[in-house]
């Protein structure tokens, strides 16, 4: 009996043999050649002041350029490591001005040159509160900006600071005065401009489809040189799940945030995938409000107590918690900051577990009785409270579990509440919690630890009111200390503090993990924001994919 | 003269209905925990300074009747708001989407009645028997499937293991600017046809449901009898006089798919990264994009009491009774 052939692969994918074979073809891979696929969620805006979310920023990184950008060992003090993007040279010799030399090479996308007078127009927009860029408040510092040329451009700047030169030209992407001078300040951040601009970075904006995907082109004039990949896509996906199917399947080949360990895991058996480790850098830590839920001007029951807090961070085995969650994708937590921070050292070491010395602490403040579940009394006063997590993070709600049980066997209570993530922010926002499970994802300057952990912040970023003048004298030391040896010494006296405060237990650090296509070669991920370098990815000529032969009309 | 009646009678209550939900969704929003640009509160490159300029500028700031009072006066100008988000028109946002859920709800209605109707039908002219339990189980199963479940079973076995169509996404992105205008419609329908799929079985189990039972209905009516007895075949008392006439319940289902139509594609949207307005709302919500959210809530609104519409009018249409009425 004959039996009807089975449909087979290439049968059904007619569709897109006939697709491929439309598009023209390169025989060989001569010059720049490769496309990039890659996975990530739809941009917000691609207009840099006002770009929050990190696809948009992803995106805005390859297609506008900075005058000078960090170096890869991501140091923030004096230019030290700096490499020159639109700016040729500078002069930091005066401590209140920067004098920038524009490379004359630089050229927008429409073929214009990029001159002084874009730069003063870029920090003009940036400063202005029409505009409200998100980096506004980090350019205060910034007195005046002035053209001395078409190709010299003076800052002054209101004090001279350590970090005055990354603070001047790593926030700010710079903008084509000649397409944007006429638009109202109060319009441009919904001009149709932040949906097709025209850049000055290595890759030139073709389209942005709606819900489906971004396309770049490579610029091959440059100023940085000609990019390693002849084309990119940013291919929008509605779910991590269907991402990674994309990418097993071979339709993708980069996925910067794999997520859970599952995700991982079929990337690992891939063999055309390999795992990298992407950005941005952030740490996790369970932070304790040290002010009465919802009402700052009282103390918290429980954690306004130095010793419970610490007999709390003792009574949780983190590696443990690291190892359950992570396996070897995580660091255990240090301090307040991320494991690639340059001020980071593996001689800065959080409260150790020892849950005998935790027992110790709690009877040493009185809770020594044992209710029926097992949970510590003191008089009628249970110690329990309540961790909030949001409920978008999979890794801080399988480590809640695994330290609420740890917490239980010492007789601490811990109800865990997974709520959605604005309300998650709003409470953390309002100081409306026991404890919260946060994390941080920080740029390369340390100052976000003031913000994050000082008493600047308190009714900012710092939600769980920690306040130590001693942790505060010792942040603005080292904010304030010139070159890094002191810096950094300063640092981790700072954080030898907060870690004896225990206002948090630092759970983990991590960075994210990526699946990228063996093929690609010079694959290198900044931990700030990993777009900055794809630009000097290329293709092994040898291991090729029809994708990468295809021009682009 | 009294069909025009009848138009113009069901025009004003669209109108009410839009106007109640989109009254309705504001109140809810201001009711739901959380707050707008709550998404964005904890970005590192928002401090608390640019949310509060942030909220000034969008008007945040404003008593919530202020805020009701201006946006339902924008809405009838035309002007259904600003992304919070996506900085820029919500009514931009929505139709760049709306083609997109609109082809794939039709594609997946295509799948529902027809794929519904054959399986109803077939039921129907040979009742209990074998055939007719195991088509029924069919329904049953396919009726019960969680559609996300399904969508996801598809991508994986079809487009991962087998490899026989694309793992979601509307066109290949790398191929499709440099194809023929059939190269990319061709393109459009490989990419079409798992997510019409998951959204049109779900739905077909019912619609076979409910084919069965009007089909057995019809054919033990009188007028079939006699069709029998003036000798006419068997086949042609079936397709031209019972099924005609089974359709017109079957028919009515086209207006009440359109909600599960629409919370379907909310699922499916999102499982296979189809830029329609389910995945449009899905993130608006996320997001706390209350201009989107009310947007898109607006929309559907629309939809369905013009779905409803259209199924009257279908009706009156197959049916000469109704149209003295």
């Amino acid at each position: 009996m004959h039996r009807k052939p089975a449909m087979n692969r290439s049968a059904l994918s007619l569709v897109v043999t006939l697709a491929i074979l439309a598009c023209r073809e390169t025989p060989a891979c001569p010059g720049v050649c490769g496309t990039a696929v890659i996975l990530g969620a739809e941009p917000d805006v691609l207009f840099p002041p006002v770009t929050h979310q990190d696809a948009g920023i992803g995106v805005t990184d390859m297609i506008f350029l900075k005058l000078a950008d960090i170096g890869p060992a991501l140091n923030t003090l004096g230019d030290s490591g700096f490499v020159p993007q639109l700016a040729r040279s500078w002069d930091i010799s005066d401590p209140t001005a920067i004098r920038f030399s524009l490379d004359p090479r630089a050229r927008w996308h429409d073929g214009q040159p990029v001159t002084a007078q874009d730069v003063v127009f870029t920090f003009d927009v940036y400063r202005d509160t029409l505009v409200n860029a998100g980096a506004r408040p980090l350019l205060q510092h910034i007195e005046e900006v002035t053209a001395l040329d078409s190709l010299t451009v003076l800052f002054r700047l209101r004090r001279n600071y350590p970090e005055r030169f990354f603070d001047t030209v790593y926030h700010a992407r710079i903008l084509p005065r000649h397409v944007l001078d006429t638009i109202p300040r109060q319009r441009l951040a919904s001009h149709p401009f932040g949906r097709s601009p025209i850049g000055n970075g290595p890759f030139r904006f073709v389209r942005w489809v709606p819900g489906q995907y971004v396309e770049l082109v490579a610029d091959t004039g440059s100023v940085l040189g000609a990019p390693g990949l002849a084309r990119v896509i940013w291919r929008v996906i509605g779910d991590p799940v269907v991402g990674v199917t994309q990418l097993v399947a071979g339709e993708a080949d980069v996925m910067p945030t794999l997520g859970v360990p599952e995700n991982v895991e079929r990337v690992r058996r891939a063999p055309h995938l390999r795992i990298a480790e992407s950005s941005p850098s952030f740490y996790a830590y369970i932070g304790f409000n040290l002010r009465y839920p919802g009402d700052r001007g009282r103390a918290h029951p429980l954690f306004a107590d130095r010793d419970v807090r610490r007999a709390i961070s003792m009574a949780v085995d983190r590696a443990a918690v690291v190892q359950a969650v992570f396996g070897d994708g995580a660091r255990v937590g240090t301090g307040p900051l991320a494991h690639t921070l340059w001020i980071y050292s593996d001689s800065l070491k959080a409260l150790p577990f020892d849950s005998a010395e935790a027992r110790r602490l709690l009877a040493s403040r009185g809770w020594v009785g044992r209710d029926r579940d097992g949970v510590l009394l003191r008089g009628a006063n249970r110690l329990e409270f309540e961790l909030i997590v949001p409920t978008i993070s999979q890794p801080r709600r399988r480590a809640a579990v695994v330290i609420q049980e740890q917490l239980r066997r010492v007789g601490i209570g811990m109800a865990v509440v997974e709520i959605d993530f604005n309300l998650f922010n709003e409470r953390q926002r309002t100081g409306r919690f026991d404890a919260t499970f946060g994390a941080w994802s920080q740029d390369p300057s340390p100052r976000s630890i003031e913000q994050s952990w000082g008493s600047a912040g308190i009714g900012g970023f710092n939600h769980g009111s920690y306040s130590s003048p001693a942790f505060d004298r010792l942040i603005h030391d080292a904010i304030a200390a010139g070159d890094p040896g002191t810096a950094r010494r300063h640092w981790h006296a700072a954080i030898r503090q907060i870690n004896e405060d225990a206002p948090a237990i630092w759970v983990y650090s991590t960075r994210p993990l990526a699946g990228v296509h063996r093929r690609f070669q010079n694959v290198a991920f900044r931990a700030d924001q990993w777009t900055s370098l794809l630009w000097t990815w290329h293709v092994n000529p040898d291991s090729t994919l029809p994708r990468d032969r295809l021009i682009a009309p | 003269m009294a069909g025009f009646t009848a138009f113009v009678r069901r025009l004003a209550h669209g109108a009410l209905v839009a106007f109640a939900v989109v009254t309705v969704t504001f109140a809810l929003l201001q009711l739901a925990p959380g707050e707008p640009l709550a998404g964005v509160a904890e970005s590192p490159y928002a401090s608390p300074e640019v949310i509060e300029q942030m909220r000034r500028n969008f008007g945040l700031d404003r008593p919530i009747h202020v805020q009701y009072a201006r946006y339902v006066r924008n809405l009838l100008r035309g002007d259904w708001g600003m992304s919070f988000a996506q900085r820029r028109p919500v009514l931009d946002a929505l139709a760049d989407a709306l083609p997109n859920t609109v082809v794939l709800g039709l594609a997946a209605l295509l799948v529902n009645f027809a794929g519904g109707i054959a399986l109803g039908s077939i039921q129907a002219l040979r009742p209990r028997s074998a055939l007719d339990k195991a088509l029924s189980a069919v329904s049953l199963v396919l009726y019960s499937l969680p559609v996300f479940w399904l969508g996801l079973m598809l991508l994986l076995v079809f487009g991962q293991v087998l490899g026989w169509f694309p793992v979601g996404g509307v066109v290949d992105p790398v191929t499709h600017p440099s194809l023929s205008p059939i190269g990319q419609a061709l393109d459009r329908l490989h990419h079409l046809a798992l997510p019409a799929l998951a959204l049109g079985l779900v739905g077909a189990g019912s619609t076979a449901r409910y084919q069965r039972a009007a089909l057995l209905e019809v054919l033990g009516q009188d007028f079939i009898r006699t069709a029998r007895a003036a000798g006419l075949s068997e086949r042609t008392v079936v397709l031209r006089h019972a099924l005609p006439a089974a359709l017109l319940p079957t028919i009515t289902l086209v207006g009440l798919t359109l909600p599960s139509l629409l919370s379907g594609a909310v699922l499916v949207e999102t499982v296979f990264s189809w830029p329609g307005v389910g995945r449009l709302t899905v993130n608006a919500v996320l997001q706390r994009d209350y201009p989107m959210v009310a947007g898109a809530a607006l929309l559907a609104s629309i939809a369905v009491v013009a779905a409803n519409a259209v199924a009257d009018l279908a009706y009156r249409l197959a049916d000469p009774r109704t149209r003295e009425a």
